[in-house]
């Protein structure tokens, strides 16, 4: 493991739930540290290291902060063992500790309470913690023991549970040295859950299960290492096992999803309604509502094939590579007043194209890794005008495509991670040869244009040592680079290996998020051991498709939208209603942007009129977020100077509600006379058929009974003006949650 | 995470007034502890609302509030030092307005940061931390929730108005960053000096009657069907749009919310005090909305990054844009509102000691100046001091974080207060919550 230091530029993420032991941490220790050891050597990363993350000395709000606390500083979370041994021996003018009397030591007599101390009182002078400090500087505060053994592992036992409403169960955390020892660190390591109320963990490995249904992931931390305890907590009741047997099963999505649900004893839903799978398609692969006559066409078709007729038609559609590139501008394009105009509409349309002629994933992840040529050119080259540090590409590239986050390990050893400076630096050393020609970056305009290629100089140093670093991938193997050739060939050759777990877990998961409304990790790109997949079995079949598929985007969507997971109702059943994560049911989403404004152009019949784009273009369509629409904008697209990847908020806000209520534009369209309120009006369809109309062109459904009836009174009113009524239940419609969402 | 005390149920734990408490709930209640041990209000804690004006580009702190007459001619500039209504105080010459006024406002001259780029310096002085990651100088970047929506998030809506405007655009950082959306500022982008401005959405569409309106209303009552899942555990998005959809009603019907935003409706000669141009607009329509109970609105003036030909640019901007200030000041101050309303003048930094060639001053955080009026701030009061060249921060060297806890302290909202990403993840609403102890009245 490599021992990092800190740089002053590091977040300041305020790591982990430190806090909580800063109040209550005197109390007992039921198994003190073994009494023989008053006379063995103490060592200080082995045993000195464990009582200050115990006591959370060095956690990000106390002094493993940027500046420390009050003068005082150690490593985030003791990666570094020579600085923290330095700040508590020698920094200060070693006035920190007193070797004639070892019990007046600043270290001990603030967290004992003896002196005033921010953090608090946090041991008594009979904690474990407190003898080891006083013995250790008795010893004379050694920095280190000869032949004390690595520390190679820690381990949890046992690795998983399932719970009753409120048991506990106690967590041995063991620690496996080297020289083949090992130690019980149970009372030394800290404990984090990913979901308190669903299992709670104290500083004692002692977990506690809530009465919410669910798994929590709890991390043992010592020592740098960690280890992952999964608690399963399923609903009291039980189900017979004949009920899971019955589920329907169209494919192995549906296996997986039921044997998560199993197991906690959790039911399905009822499928959806034939009008609700309708909707949802459309939505998810063309990213718009089937007009009333599509819609009309699947209401009425009998033949048992036809939910997948209507998926293999709607991926055939050129709408579909619209509609997912849209999404992956997000992720790659850059702000046009950084790199220029003509280079962002380039690499739009390199992303597009890809779409268009549905490029395996791995191929348009190479081609983009790879890239080399004029930015007036190739749109892929963009990716390195817009980046142009090894650095930034190293965190943008791992994030995106591996859903690797890396931004911690630039500064410091990431903290519910592996990785630390030197994986940091050894992977952004593949970028490390990429050679610039032409004109750079001339912010606001950067109008002209670069050249990409692969340079025979360029390296990447860590910033502390000043080693130049070699490139080496993340985790697992990589080809070696050939002599004269870039190692971005060998980076995309590992990247995309189907060997490589991460990648196409990384985009199976993104595809299940759009399509499911939740991802099996989220957020989307923080593939970690630390957070893990609600249904990791789930994820391991997407991602295994997936590469058997040939990286085929278009056959997971089709994996996906087929299987009976997918069609299932949102309506909650009694026991279901608490899940929301398992995909017992499905999820309510807020339509994307794009999507509204695109429906609402097809509803009302009048397109809108963008800048710099052709006339009946749709949003889906933009190039750039820096196309002026107040829509769009009121709905959440990433802000035009944003920095890629983006991810949009899907949460509702007060401003677009008042916006689909009051805004001009969208008043316009309703009212306009060239619009379908109008047309409708002016045609010989009777009150009914309008009605019909409206209800299949904004919900994908037939009215009901009662809605007909509600609805064609109001044309029957006394003056009741025939367009009016039409333009204002248009609005009515178009104002309600079942337009607004995908349910 | 089923108790997330975001979106709705945080919006609701803020109507019960119990925000702090059930924040807390989602996870271990140790945090509560650490929670309460920060306990929040201050005697001073009496600002009901929040006008702060960021001058976006970094202002120059010597040819403002910091003059510097003793520096050599490459340093000190053109302007000349112009003494106020405090004895020993001196501005620069071009704010003789608020020279006049200073005995109603605040002056720290000893905020020092490292965060030389606009990206990066909005991002501190906006949310009083540090942005975690280097960012370049064009940068919006978001770590942290910024003040206006912080408080939007403690206070909630008033008189159906939202609780945080930007005008006329959002400033770099000013988003809610992990709040949540609906925190993020209700952004009035038109120029309320021009004859035609009205702020969009919040009023019907033009050609709408009111009575059109209400059957539509009636209608979309009668037509949603869509079926709601009220237990909450069940974290049904289309919950939220229900109260959004009442919050709207109410703004439209709601006759203090659109007199607010009629800035027409003004008294002329009132307009002509604040000055005919956007800013004096803004300016106005700031105090009025401070007036219908909206607790933050920012003003984003943009060019203030004046790395080239500084003097004759400031000598032409500076006379308005202080007019419109000290008017401000002067008028919540006649309406007995001073004492109520909070107002804060900086940008991301101050700018270079050394005249650079093209007679311009580049970016410089390790001095500038902040100006605070109202909510108890002391009137006549300078806190800390440059030294005599302008370089740097010397005399009760100050933080961003310092600024602002007292902001925040001010607003009534506690800057110790521990705060939860949607990811559980803690973090301090303000690392080092030490209000400026001058400035707490």
């Amino acid at each position: 493991m490599n021992v990092i230091r800190l740089t002053p530029a590091c977040c300041l993420l305020i790591f982990l739930v430190v806090g909580i032991v800063l109040s209550d941490c005197a109390n007992g220790f039921t198994e003190p540290i073994k009494k023989t050891s008053d006379e063995k050597p103490i060592d200080f990363e082995r045993d000195i290291q464990p009582v200050l993350s115990r006591f959370a000395c060095n956690s990000g709000p106390c002094h493993g902060k940027q500046r420390g606390q009050n003068g005082f500083q150690l490593s985030l979370l003791g990666f570094d063992s020579n600085f923290d041994h330095d700040a508590m021996v020698k920094q200060s003018r070693g006035r920190r500790i007193f070797f004639t009397r070892p019990e007046a030591s600043l270290i001990l007599a603030k967290p004992a309470g003896d002196l005033p101390h921010g953090g608090g009182v946090l041991f008594t002078q009979s904690d474990p913690g407190y003898h080891l400090l006083l013995r250790w500087i008795k010893q004379g505060a050694p920095r280190s023991q000869p032949g004390t053994p690595q520390l190679e592992r820690v381990t949890v036992d046992p690795q998983a549970k399932i719970f009753q409403h409120n048991e506990t169960a106690s967590l041995k955390v063991t620690a496996y040295y080297a020289d083949g020892s090992t130690r019980d660190v149970t009372n030394w390591a800290t404990y984090q859950s990913n979901e308190s109320p669903i299992a709670a963990v104290n500083e004692h490995g002692k977990v506690t299960a809530g009465t919410i249904t669910g798994e929590a992931a709890i991390m043992a931390r010592y020592s740098g290492h960690f280890a992952i305890f999964t608690a399963s907590v399923p609903l009291t009741k039980k189900v017979p096992a004949e009920y899971y047997a019955n589920l329907p099963r169209n494919n192995e999505i549906d296996d997986r999803v039921w044997e998560t649900l199993k197991k906690l004893r959790l039911r399905a839903s009822d499928p959806a309604t034939d009008h609700k799978f309708l909707r949802r398609v459309y939505i998810d692969i063309i990213g718009r509502l089937p007009t009333s006559d599509e819609a009309r066409e699947f209401l009425k078709d009998v033949s048992p094939q036809k939910r997948e007729h209507l998926v293999d038609k709607l991926l055939a559609d050129p709408e579909y590579a619209e509609h997912w590139a849209n999404k992956w501008a997000d992720l790659l394009r850059p702000n046009p007043y950084h790199v220029g105009i003509k280079t962002t509409l380039n690499y739009d349309r390199w992303i597009r194209g890809a779409f268009r002629k549905n490029q395996p994933y791995d191929e348009f992840v190479y081609d983009l890794i790879t890239a080399n040529g004029s930015t007036f050119r190739e749109g892929n080259v963009t990716l390195y005008r817009d980046r142009r540090k090894p650095d930034e590409l190293a965190t943008i590239v791992s994030q995106v495509f591996l859903g690797v986050r890396l931004e911690c390990a630039k500064c410091h050893h990431h903290p519910f991670e592996v990785y630390g400076q030197d994986d940091f630096y050894s992977f952004a050393a593949y970028f490390a040869k990429i050679g610039r020609k032409g004109t750079g970056i001339s912010a606001p305009i950067s109008g002209s244009e670069e050249f990409i290629f692969t340079s025979d100089k360029g390296s990447v140093k860590h910033p502390l040592t000043k080693a130049v670093m070699q490139p080496r991938p993340l985790y697992g193997e990589a080809e070696e680079i050939k002599p004269e050739t870039d190692p971005r060939v060998a980076l995309a050759q590992w990247m995309t290996s189907p060997k490589n777990h991460y990648f196409a877990q990384t985009m199976a998961n993104r595809i299940w998020k759009d399509l499911m409304g939740h991802g099996l990790v989220e957020p989307v790109d923080d593939l970690r051991a630390t957070n893990p997949p609600t249904n990791a079995a789930l994820l391991n079949t997407l991602a295994e498709y997936f590469v058997r598929e040939k990286f085929d985007v278009k056959k997971v969507i089709k994996f996906i939208t087929l299987s009976h997971a997918y069609s299932l109702s949102s309506i909650p059943n009694d026991n279901n209603k608490i899940d929301t994560r398992y995909f017992s049911r499905h999820y309510r989403q807020r339509l994307r942007g794009e999507v509204l404004l695109d429906s609402i152009c097809q509803i009302t019949g009048v397109p809108e009129s963008f800048t710099a784009m052709a006339p009946h273009s749709r949003a889906k369509e933009l190039w750039t977020h820096r196309i002026s629409s107040l829509f769009l904008d009121a709905y959440a697209r990433p802000d035009p100077n944003q920095d890629p990847p983006c991810e949009r908020i899907s949460e509702p806000t007060v401003v677009q509600t008042l916006h689909l209520m009051n805004s001009q534009q969208l008043a316009q369209k309703i009212t306009s006379d060239k619009g379908r309120a109008a047309e409708l009006t002016k045609s010989d369809a009777t009150a009914s058929k309008i009605i019909e109309e409206l209800y299949l062109s904004i919900y994908a459904r037939y009215p009901t009974k009662k809605e007909i009836k509600v609805t064609t009174d109001l044309f029957k009113k006394e003056g009741a003006d025939r367009r009016k009524i039409t333009e204002d239940i248009m609005w009515a419609l178009l104002n309600t949650p079942e337009f607004v969402y995908k349910d | 995470m089923f108790q997330n005390c975001d979106g709705i149920t945080r919006r609701s734990c803020l109507q019960f007034g119990m925000g702090a408490a059930l924040g807390a709930g989602l996870s271990d209640l140790m945090k509560l502890k650490v929670e309460a041990s920060t306990s929040p209000s201050h005697p001073s804690a009496r600002a009901k609302s929040c006008i702060l004006i960021w001058l976006d580009g970094g202002p120059t702190h010597y040819e403002t509030f910091d003059p510097k007459p003793d520096a050599p001619q490459e340093i000190r500039g053109e302007f000349y030092p112009i003494a106020t209504k405090t004895p020993g105080v001196h501005f620069s010459e071009h704010l003789k307005r608020l020279a006049s006024i200073s005995d109603k406002i605040a002056v720290i001259r000893s905020i020092k940061h490292n965060q030389g780029n606009h990206g990066a310096g909005n991002h501190y002085m906006m949310t009083g931390a540090p942005p975690r990651i280097p960012v370049g100088c064009g940068a919006f970047v978001s770590f942290h929730p910024s003040l206006g929506a912080m408080t939007a998030n403690e206070r909630g809506h008033q008189n159906g108005l939202p609780a945080y405007f930007s005008m006329p655009s959002m400033t770099r950082s000013g988003g809610p960053s992990f709040l949540g959306a609906q925190y993020a500022p209700f952004v009035v982008p038109g120029d309320p000096n021009s004859s035609s401005f009205r702020v969009r959405d919040v009023a019907l569409p033009k050609g709408l009657e009111q009575k059109r309106f209400d059957s539509r209303k009636e209608m979309r009552a009668a037509l949603d069907q869509l079926p709601r899942f009220r237990d909450k555990a069940s974290g049904d998005p289309v919950m939220v749009i229900d109260q959004y959809y009442q919050q709207s009603y109410d703004l439209i019907a709601s006759p203090k919310a659109q007199k607010a935003f009629q800035v027409q409706a003004e008294d002329d000669k009132v307009r002509d005090q604040y000055g005919r141009n956007s800013f004096g607009q803004r300016a106005l329509l700031a105090r009025r909305l401070v007036e219908a109970g909206v607790p933050f609105i920012t003003l984003n003036e943009a060019g203030w990054d004046h790395h080239g030909n500084l003097f004759p640019a400031l000598k032409k901007r500076l006379p308005t844009f202080e007019n419109t200030i000290a008017t401000l000041i002067e008028d919540l101050d006649e309406r007995g509102m001073l004492d109520e309303t909070l107002v804060v003048v900086l940008g991301e930094f101050g700018r270079t000691p050394k005249i650079n060639k093209g007679g311009g001053r580049d970016h410089w955080s390790n001095a500038m100046s902040v100006m605070m009026a109202g909510a108890g701030t002391p009137g006549g009061t300078v806190v800390g001091a440059t030294d005599r060249q302008g370089y740097s921060a010397v005399e009760r060297v100050l933080s961003p974080e310092n600024f602002a806890s007292t902001v925040y302290l001010k607003l009534g909202i506690n800057p110790g207060k521990i705060i939860y990403t949607p990811q559980g993840r803690p973090a301090h609403l303000v690392s080092d919550h030490t209000p400026i102890s001058e400035l707490m009245g």
